[in-house]
This record gives structure tokens, C-alpha cells and sequence, in this order.
């Protein structure tokens, strides 16, 4: 048989006009079987090749309007109505495809939603990409800290000095400071943060009344957002108000703007911002800015011009500080710049510098959980795609004869493939509308329970661009397996048997039940261990005692002076059992003080520690071990401080035996800076090692030094109370703060409730996860029992016989549930290692985490089977039980 | 007459398939216009002037027998209709006339070079 090259018969059927094809087909092959009689096979393909391409003309290739317009509405109608009357004929299929997708949906939704939010985060302002915050990298006497500030000179003079820089602002975060409606005088401890007005014209805050260009111009304005507004005024019409300020009560500040709140997605979390040019005709300030190149006083941030490069930029800035700024010895300094889009998730290992220590720093998100967070959402998609394919091949059998006529009376292969895609979209439009339903239903309590403003509805609308187009993509490519597969089968076979011997390649539906609960599985397994770990951190003995543990801020320096008076007034209250009096209480929430310290006489520059001072009741009243030496007793011991293990061990000092250490530098403004008088206290004691910082750390060096040690004063007073009339106990506490200082605020938190707060965001990811591997496995299983149905549908003669020759219930329900369990336990062989693997690396997140017992593994593994046999085990049980009659009366 | 007009290639193909009475499909009149006038005959552009020829309603076709050689694809039998054959003789009165219109000097072959 004389055959042209098929690759150009290929071509030619593909772009030839069907009207004309065949005659034209006739008359290549006529030609060519000629030319190749006469010249031999190579001539004739080249004879071939040349008159496809000079065919490949007008007129000859098809024309695509005609073409299409002929069948693609009518047909559309026709897929429609096909699909729609299959969903209805095969309720309990299509009610499992349903809900499985819908449940997938669901999930991926809410948390694509949420990854969305953390991945979107600063973009609200319109220059966003073209907005950077500067960084310093500072290396002192070999040490290198990454810290986000800058100094005054370097944001003034940089829009002078590089062209790149279209503007620059600048903000520090001073602290906290009261601010008094006077006209009803309650004080307010506010966070308050200086800028310049640059900041409002960079950064598009949104106005509720004022002038985004004059507001912070003036000496002595005032912005505020509307809920501080409310909270000091009752109302947010404020304008032009006046405030003071009681830290300069010579200022009586103005209200220029009335902002809205900060939206969640924002990193900045400030609710007032005073004026710079509040503080330009201060003496002090004059001073100190004018030669302030180098500082870590200010947030500083640039807005580039245009396709700037940032590391030049940068660059530029290293040059123009370095050249302008007074000689440090031992200092090097050079900056870069952090695209303000990245500070949320990629701030890893930058200080956030420029601000008080009693304000809380930038909350950071994890990339860590934003990765892991978009691998479970695609996984749970996957499950329920899987579903789809696996319970559409599996229903094949039911079909056959519609194939089979279609593919007679002419469809191509083409038509059925675009049917099933159809299909396959029709049922996921339904979920999806389903899924949104549901999930706006959803919303709020999960809104409430992640702490963020997400919506469907406001969200920008590239989200719902990446959503359908991954709903799409895993809709076509679970819909695509069934159609290729089942528009590959041939015609007459299908109509002569109308029976699927091999459909469905069994094998492939077993290898994707197979993956879906291999997923499900590692995701039972993380569940667990994040469940032990999170029970773990909120039950671990901490080694002090923290339960009704009263702490109460002490915020002025009159509050501070007559502390011992306060103190003896507190523990004369019947109710409170002990007072202590501390910078810094165990399980401390704000930054605690950190030092450098030495063996007397030795020229070690690194070891560092954290420093509290604390009185002669604070170990017997946070319960502290004593493991050697003794206790602070009276004022001689100013110069006596107590160690951790940790410091001890540090330090070298197996036993107290009066050592003294050199504490010769403290942590400052984001460095460490030498002492100004050397500060060379004695060893008293050590104490048994406990967890004063949260358990995301490993314990550190921790010195205790008394109250009147030259280095950090008290801050709070820790009362333990007894657990009767607690409401009272705090208006007497209330009461006698107020007495002493009716400046200071009164303000206190419960020392466990604070504890709690560390490990919110870990019992926040557990519930997140857990609900998520429910959601996984529910969907999973509601594959597997669809798969069980039709293949235990497929035997109901075979059961049938079996059960007339004699097979029990039992044999038969075993013979019919091995086949999937011995998926489930395959993939439960896939899953612990991989499970192993992916917790393991979790858990090193943890300075202290719980080890993950083999028990785990097989409680997963239990679950997982059992939860299969359960899925399975009902339908071979009601097969098993039925009477034989029925199942082969008729055949 | 716009009507009738034929281009160069379409008069060759209405030409042959006159010819070949009754037997004319595309693989009979490429070998027509080859042998008749030792040109070459592309299948390209063959089938588009026929399919022009048509248009303009100069040709008929039907579907005819198919054959081994063919690989079992029918042949398209063309035949023409009266407008064709009114074409064909309008076109050949026109150079007929033009023929005519030539002063015999013109055509005088120069033998004495």
C-alpha cells in the first residue's frame, strides 16, 4: 500500500475545507500514486508536499465563522440539556460530586481568602510598588544588627541629594503618653507617634474630615482615627478640638484630621500622630537633629521616582551618610531598602527600630503558614477533583449506550470530549455558586475567630481572577480524564456488549484514592501533633505561678517615687495575699531589658543576658526556686543580684561564694551601649531556671537585680489575690492607685490571660488546620463511598450466587470492604513518613515542643480506616443482607 | 459584460473540461492543460479557479464513482453550464474581433534577420 507522508496529509485534513475535502483528497492521493509509479517514493512525497502547500490557499482552507456557527449553539443546548438531565437521573452521584466540590470549594475559598489578605498586605496605598522603608545595617564591634530606622538628617537630605528620590518621611513611635479632653479631664495612656507631613501625602490614609496637606504642618496638630476620637470625645465630629498632651503641657494640641480606622491589612497601627514641627522650636531637639545622620531614631520611608533602581539608591545613601556623619570608632553603617509590600511577611531579622520599649513592634505574618496555608487549600481542591474523576469513571457503565449512539450517528471524538468538559463545568458552576453561599454564611464567625476583615465581596478583583482560574483549571483537569477515557472507546463494541469490561482503568482510580487519602492522612497526623503542641504550651508548668496574678501598670515617675508606700497599702487589702514589686513580671508581653555582662575583671565582650529588678517578694510571690545562696533583703543589697541557671552557667558560677560580675553595657535604642559608671554587683543567689519569656523561646540569661540597681526602674506591681470578690479587690487596687497618682490611669492585666495571648496564634492555626483535615477526609470519603457503591452495584450478581452457594454475611461484607482498605493502608504507608517529615520540621518552629510518639501515627492510621470502613462497610453490609432473589430474578 | 468575463487560467480550465466532455475532474484536466500546453498545473490552483468557476456559475459539478487509486474518496465531475458556454464564446468573439483589429504590418515576421 502506497501511502503519502502523513504528516502533510495530516496538515491538509486539518485546514482543508470539508465541502471540498474529500475530492481533493482523492485527487493527492490519484497524484501521488502516480507520481510514485513513475518516479520512485522520494520524488513523490516531494511532489505530495509541494501541492498541500500550494492547496494552503484562500478558498481552499476552511473558513472558521461558517464552520463553527453551524452546530456550536444548537449543540451547547443540547450538552446542557444532556447534563442536566444525567445530574437529575443519578441523584446520590451527583449529590456526592456536588458536595464534595462544594466542601472543597468552601475551604479553598476561605483560605485563599485569608492567604490572599497576608500576601496583599501595605498595598492599599496607590504608589505601594514604588514605596521603600529604610533599613540599617549596623556593625559595632563585630556584631551586625538589621534594624528598620534611620536617622534625621538621612530622610531630610535625601530628597536633595538623590535625584532618585521623589520624597521621604519619616515617623518614630515615642510612646505612650496621656492625652486629656480638657473639658472632661480622664487621662488616656495612648501610643502616640510623631511624623512629618510627608506622611500623609505618601501614604493614602483615608480622611474623614481634615486636609491631607495642612494637617500635620503646624506646631501643636493633632490627627487622630475615629475610634480614639470616640473613646475620648463620644463623638468623631472633632475638628479643631483641643487635646493635651501631658508629656509637653505647655502644647495644647490641635485636631487638624479625623482619620478612618486603619484597615486590617495594613502594617501601620497608629491611632494619633502629633506633628513634627510640635517639637522644632524645642532646644533640644534643634540640637541633637542637626547633626543626626546616623541615628535609629526615625521609621524613615521613600517614595522613588519611576523605574528607580533601590539598590543604587541605596547605595547613595550609604555614601551620603557615611560621608556626612561624625566618626564612630568601630562603626560601620550602610542602608538598604525594603519595598513597603514586603514588610509584612519578609521583615524576618529586622529589628523594627525607631520606637519606645513599651511599644509593641509591627506585627509580622508568617510565610512560614502562608506557605503551608496554600498547599493545604490546593490539596483540598485536589481531593475533591479526585472525587470527581473517580466517581465519574466509575459511573461509566451507565453510560455506554449514550456513547455508543452519539459516536454512531457521528460525533467525533472532539464533541464527547467537549460534552463531558461541560458537564464536568456545569456541576462546578453549581458548587461554586454553592461554595459562595456558603461561605459568605461562613465569614464573619471566621473573620472574628482569624482576627482579620476578609469579603468576598470587597476583595480586589484579582482574587476572584486566580480563584476561577484555579477553579477552572482543577475542574477541566478532573473532568478531563473521564472524557478522554471515555471517548476513546469504540463504538461497536460499546453497542455490543454494552458492557465496560476494563473501564475505567482501575488502576488509576486506585492510585488517586490512594493520593487523596495519603493527603488526608498527613493532614490527620499535623492536626494531632499541633493539637499536643498547643496543649502542651498552654499546660506546661512554666516553673512560676501565674494564675490571680493582678499586674498593674505603673506609667509616671510620681507613681514610681513612692512605690513602697503603694505597695504597703496594696498588701494591707485583705484580699491580696502577696505584692512584689518588678520591671518586668515572668511571661513578660512587652520587651524586657537585655544586658552585657562579664566575670569581674575579664575582657569578654558577648555575653549578654536579660536584666529585671525586682524586690525581696518577688520570688516568694511568683513561687521561684531558690537553688542557692539567699534572697534580696533590705536596700544594702543595691548592688546584690540574683541568676537564673542559665546566667549561672554563663558565668561559670557553680555555687554562690560572693562573685562579682561586670554588667558594663545595656541594650539601648536597638544597640548596646557601654555604661556610663560601671555597674559591678555581687552574686547572691541562684534561682531554678523558669520560662519568663514565652515558650517560643529557649530560656535565656536572666539576672534579677533590686529595685534600686542604677540600670532599670520598677514598672509594675504583681498582686496575688485571693480568688473571692474579685471585682472588689480591683476597685480597692484601682482605689489606691488613684490615691498615690491621679495622673496615672489605672491600668492592669491578669498575668494568665496575657500568657494565653502567646499562643493564640498557634491555637488559631490549630483549629484552622483541624477543620481543614476534617473538610479533606469528609470529602475523601465521600469519594470512597461512591466508588464503593458502583463497584459493589457492579457485583450484585456475583454476591447474589455467592449467597445462594452458601457465603456468610460476614465472608461477604470482608470480601467486599479488603479491596479498599488495602488502599487506605497503602496510603497510610505513604503518609507516616511523609507525616513524620513534615511535623518534625514544624516542630523545630518551637524552642520547646513535644516529641511526636509512634501512638500518633497509629491513632491516624485508626482513624483514617475506621472512618473508611465505616464509609464502606454500611454499603456491603446492606448488599450483603439482601435477598438473592432480587438481585438475580431477572437478567 | 462583466458578466461573462473569464481570466486567463479560468479560460484554459473552461477550455479543457470542454474538451473532455463528460470526463473532466481535476486530475483528467490538469493532465489536459500539461499536455496540451507543457506547462506545469498546481492541484492549488486548479481547485480554486474551479471553485471561482463555480461561484460565478459557469461550472456544474457532481460527485462521481470512487476508485482504489483514489483511496476510496469520489471524483467531482465538472460540466458547463449554458452561462459558461455563453462566456466561453463571448470570449473568444472578443479576441476574435481584437485579432481582427490588428494592421497586418504588426504580425509580419521580419525574415530577412
Amino acid at each position: 500500500m502506497v501511502r503519502p507522508p502523513n504528516l502533510f496529509l495530516k496538515f491538509f485534513r486539518w485546514y482543508c475545507d470539508p465541502r471540498m475535502h474529500s475530492y481533493i483528497e482523492g485527487d493527492l492521493w490519484e497524484a501521488y500514486r502516480r507520481a510514485h509509479a513513475k518516479y520512485g517514493k522520494r520524488k513523490a512525497d516531494v511532489k505530495f508536499a509541494i501541492d498541500v502547500l500550494l492547496l494552503f490557499r484562500p478558498g481552499i482552507i476552511r473558513s472558521r465563522s461558517k464552520y463553527n456557527r453551524l452546530n456550536s449553539s444548537d449543540m451547547f443546548k443540547n450538552y446542557f440539556t444532556t447534563g442536566w438531565r444525567n445530574l437529575l437521573r443519578a441523584k446520590l452521584h451527583s449529590s456526592l460530586n456536588i458536595i464534595g466540590l462544594t466542601f472543597g470549594i468552601v475551604c479553598f475559598l476561605l483560605i485563599s481568602l485569608f492567604v490572599f489578605d497576608e500576601l496583599t498586605f501595605d498595598q492599599q496605598h496607590a504608589n505601594a510598588d514604588r514605596i521603600y522603608r529604610v533599613i540599617g545595617n549596623r556593625t559595632l564591634t563585630g556584631e551586625t544588627t538589621v534594624i528598620a530606622a534611620a536617622g534625621y538628617k538621612l530622610s531630610e537630605e535625601s530628597v536633595n541629594a538623590i535625584p532618585e528620590v521623589e520624597a521621604s518621611t519619616r515617623m518614630m513611635r515615642q510612646g505612650r503618653a496621656n492625652l486629656v479632653d480638657p473639658q472632661n479631664p480622664v487621662p488616656f495612656q495612648e501610643t502616640v507617634t510623631v511624623a512629618d507631613d510627608q506622611l500623609l501625602q505618601m501614604f493614602d490614609f483615608t480622611f474623614v474630615e481634615g486636609d491631607r496637606r495642612t494637617a500635620l504642618k503646624e506646631p501643636g496638630s493633632i490627627i487622630v482615627d475615629e475610634a480614639l476620637a470616640m473613646r475620648i470625645f463620644g463623638r468623631t465630629d472633632v475638628l479643631n478640638r483641643t487635646l493635651v498632651f501631658s508629656p509637653m503641657p505647655q502644647f495644647n494640641l490641635k485636631i487638624t484630621a479625623v482619620l478612618r480606622k486603619l484597615p486590617r491589612n495594613s502594617s501601620f497601627s497608629f491611632n494619633c500622630i502629633v506633628s513634627e514641627s510640635t517639637f522644632h522650636n524645642d532646644d533640644d531637639f534643634k540640637e541633637t537633629m542637626a547633626s543626626d545622620w546616623a541615628s535609629n531614631s526615625f521609621s524613615v520611608y521613600v517614595l522613588l521616582r519611576p523605574q528607580s533602581n533601590p539598590d543604587s539608591v541605596a547605595a547613595k545613601m550609604t555614601r551620603l551618610v557615611t560621608s556626612n556623619m561624625e566618626r564612630e570608632p568601630g562603626l560601620r553603617i550602610s542602608y538598604a531598602l525594603q519595598p513597603l509590600t514586603d514588610m509584612h511577611l519578609k521583615s524576618e531579622g529586622i529589628v523594627d527600630g525607631a520606637r519606645n520599649a513599651n511599644v509593641d513592634p509591627i506585627p509580622q505574618g508568617n510565610p512560614l503558614y502562608v506557605t503551608i496555608f496554600s498547599y493545604v487549600a490546593i490539596f483540598v481542591m485536589l481531593i475533591a477533583g479526585i472525587n470527581y474523576t473517580n466517581l465519574t469513571t466509575a459511573r461509566a457503565s451507565s453510560r455506554v449506550k449514550e456513547i455508543g449512539v452519539r459516536k454512531s450517528i457521528g460525533a467525533v471524538r472532539g464533541n464527547l470530549v467537549g460534552q463531558f468538559l461541560f458537564e464536568s463545568l456545569l456541576t462546578t458552576t453549581i458548587s461554586l455558586v454553592l461554595a459562595i453561599v456558603i461561605t459568605s454564611l461562613i465569614l464573619p464567625p471566621f473573620n472574628l475567630f482569624v482576627n482579620k476583615q476578609l469579603s468576598l465581596f470587597t476583595v480586589h478583583h484579582r482574587y476572584w481572577l486566580y480563584v476561577i482560574a484555579a477553579i477552572v483549571t482543577i475542574c477541566l483537569t478532573s473532568g478531563s480524564y473521564s472524557a478522554l477515557l471515555l471517548s476513546g472507546l469504540k463504538p461497536v463494541a460499546l453497542l455490543k456488549g454494552l458492557k465496560l469490561q476494563s473501564v475505567g482503568g482501575l488502576s488509576v482510580r486506585k492510585a488517586l484514592v490512594v493520593f487523596q487519602f495519603t493527603i488526608s492522612i498527613v493532614m490527620i497526623v499535623g492536626t494531632i501533633v499541633l493539637l499536643l503542641q498547643v496543649n502542651y504550651l498552654n499546660h506546661t508548668d512554666l516553673g512560676f505561678h501565674k494564675d490571680l496574678t493582678v499586674v498593674i501598670d505603673v506609667n509616671t515617675d510620681l507613681a514610681r517615687s513612692n512605690f513602697e508606700t503603694v505597695k504597703n497599702e496594696i498588701s494591707r487589702l485583705s484580699s491580696v495575699k502577696s505584692v512584689s514589686v518588678s520591671s518586668r513580671v515572668p511571661g513578660e508581653w512587652k520587651s524586657i531589658r537585655r544586658v552585657k555582662v562579664r566575670n569581674d575583671g575579664d575582657n569578654d565582650e558577648h555575653g549578654e543576658s536579660f536584666f529585671i529588678c525586682a524586690d525581696r517578694d518577688f520570688i516568694s510571690s511568683f513561687e521561684l526556686k531558690l537553688l542557692d545562696g539567699r534572697n534580696f533583703q533590705d536596700t544594702h543589697d543595691s548592688t546584690a543580684i540574683l541568676l537564673n541557671e542559665t546566667a549561672a552557667k554563663m558565668l561559670n558560677i557553680k555555687s554562690v561564694a560572693g562573685q562579682t560580675v561586670d554588667i558594663w553595657a545595656r541594650h539601648n535604642n536597638a544597640t548596646f551601649q557601654p555604661l556610663d559608671a560601671s555597674f559591678r554587683p555581687r552574686v547572691i543567689g541562684i534561682v531554678k531556671d523558669f520560662h519568663f519569656q514565652s515558650l517560643h523561646e529557649k530560656i535565656r540569661p536572666l539576672i534579677l537585680a533590686y529595685t534600686n540597681n542604677p540600670i532599670q526602674v520598677m514598672d509594675y506591681y504583681s498582686a496575688r489575690i485571693s480568688p473571692i470578690g474579685i471585682q472588689t479587690t480591683l476597685d480597692q487596687l484601682k482605689a489606691i492607685m488613684v490615691r498615690n497618682d491621679p495622673e496615672d490611669p489605672f491600668e492592669y492585666h491578669f498575668l494568665d490571660d496575657q500568657l494565653a495571648l502567646f499562643y493564640v496564634e498557634d491555637e488559631r492555626r490549630q483549629t484552622l488546620l483541624s477543620w481543614t483535615a476534617v473538610a479533606a477526609i469528609f470529602v475523601a470519603c465521600l469519594g470512597l463511598f461512591g466508588l464503593a457503591t458502583y463497584s459493589i452495584e457492579q457485583r450484585i450478581k456475583e454476591i447474589g450466587v455467592r449467597k445462594v452457594l452458601g457465603a456468610s454475611v460476614p465472608g461477604l461484607v470482608t470480601l467486599l470492604s479488603r479491596d479498599f482498605l488495602k488502599l487506605v493502608l497503602i496510603a497510610g504507608a505513604i503518609a507516616f513518613p511523609i507525616g513524620w517529615w513534615a511535623t518534625d520540621r514544624w516542630l523545630q518552629e518551637y524552642a520547646y515542643h513535644v516529641e511526636v510518639e509512634w501512638w500518633v501515627y497509629v491513632l491516624a492510621g485508626g482513624l483514617a480506616i475506621s472512618i473508611a470502613l465505616l464509609t464502606i462497610g454500611s454499603q456491603a453490609i446492606k448488599a450483603a443482607r439482601a435477598n438473592p432473589v432480587t438481585s438475580l430474578r431477572s437478567e | 459584460m462583466k458578466k461573462y468575463q473569464l481570466g486567463e487560467f479560468e479560460e484554459l480550465v473552461i477550455l479543457a473540461i470542454a474538451i473532455l466532455n463528460n470526463k473532466a475532474y481535476s486530475v483528467s484536466i490538469k493532465d489536459e492543460i500539461e499536455s496540451r500546453l507543457s506547462r506545469t498545473v498546481s492541484f492549488g490552483a486548479l481547485h480554486a479557479s474551479l471553485k471561482r468557476l463555480e461561484e460565478k456559475g459557469f461550472l456544474r459539478s457532481y460527485t462521481g464513482e470512487s476508485t482504489e487509486d483514489r483511496a476510496g474518496r469520489p471524483r467531482q465531475y465538472f460540466e458547463i453550464t449554458a452561462m459558461g458556454k455563453k462566456a466561453m464564446l463571448y470570449t473568444k468573439d472578443a479576441r476574435d474581433e481584437m485579432w481582427k483589429a490588428i494592421p497586418k504590418t504588426v504580425l509580419q515576421v521580419n525574415t530577412l534577420r
